[in-house]
């Protein structure tokens, strides 16, 4: 068996390093990582770090969606939604959770996402 | 640094959804092949240090399916050359060599969907302003 020991990182490839670096840095908010390589933006969720790198030819959007938490669903969503960010569908309520899906401005997958229900409730 | 944009408050990362055509097959790759840790509450989950990964089917939402050819997820493992030869042997594809970047070395391959992951082990110190 293989030693799998964590998660280092999840790298999302986009078309446009300074837009993608504007949109998970300001437009999210996410904390950038001042120690990372200018050509590999990353960005910490905390848990998670995004790491970004540019690539123009043969790009295809992230169908993994990160699933970033905040506290609520719906007001995130409505002030993203004021700057420009375009969302996928209504938000779901899956009955322990609620879900919206969205996309970086190259379309990587995204969601906003807070579980309401105690975990195994 | 103060935060701008739309102050959203992002809090942590939740989990992140792998879509699949197979959940069951899916599981038996993360869980069983992988050998990574399953959630006591789900099936369909299964963690990789603190980040939850989430098997889904975009078809049972009425989304359509589409593997993942970004967005790789990275695997840190003691030794990638090692992982690599033992995924192999379980009959796991891998795309192209494995690189050394200078800091690390890393090894792409797909789930059975076709989904893009990593193997990945930095070996370089993380002074200064290297890459991940």
């Amino acid at each position: 068996m293989i030693d799998v020991e964590r998660t280092d990182f999840v790298s999302v490839i986009v078309r446009d390093l300074e837009r993608a670096k504007t949109f998970y840095g300001e437009t999210l908010g996410i904390q950038p990582n001042t120690k990372a390589h200018a050509s590999y933006p990353e960005f910490e969720t905390g848990n998670l770090t995004i790491s970004l790198r540019a690539e123009a030819d043969h790009f295809t959007p992230s169908r993994t969606a990160i699933a970033l938490r905040v506290p609520d669903v719906d007001a995130a969503r409505t002030k993203l939604e004021s700057v420009g960010v375009a969302f996928a569908g209504e938000t779901f309520d899956t009955g322990v959770c609620h879900v919206a899906f969205f996309g970086d401005p190259d379309g990587n997958a995204l969601m906003l996402h807070n579980r309401y229900a105690l975990v195994g409730g | 640094m103060r935060w701008s944009g739309a102050d959203v408050q992002i809090e942590k990362t939740d989990f992140v959804a792998i879509p699949s055509q197979d959940a069951e097959r899916a599981a038996a790759f993360y869980g069983e092949t992988l050998g990574l840790r399953s959630d006591e509450h789900s099936q369909y989950e299964f963690w990789a240090g603190d980040i939850c990964l989430g098997i889904w089917e975009p078809a049972k939402m009425g989304m359509e399916f589409q593997p993942s050819k970004n967005g790789h997820v990275a695997f840190h493992v003691p030794d990638v050359a090692a992982a690599r030869e033992e995924l192999e042997g379980k009959g796991v594809t891998f795309n192209g060599e494995t690189f050394d970047t200078g800091v690390c070395h890393m090894a792409l391959f797909e789930d059975p969907d076709g989904n893009d992951l990593m193997l990945h082990n930095r070996y370089a110190p993380y002074s200064g302003d290297s890459a991940a």
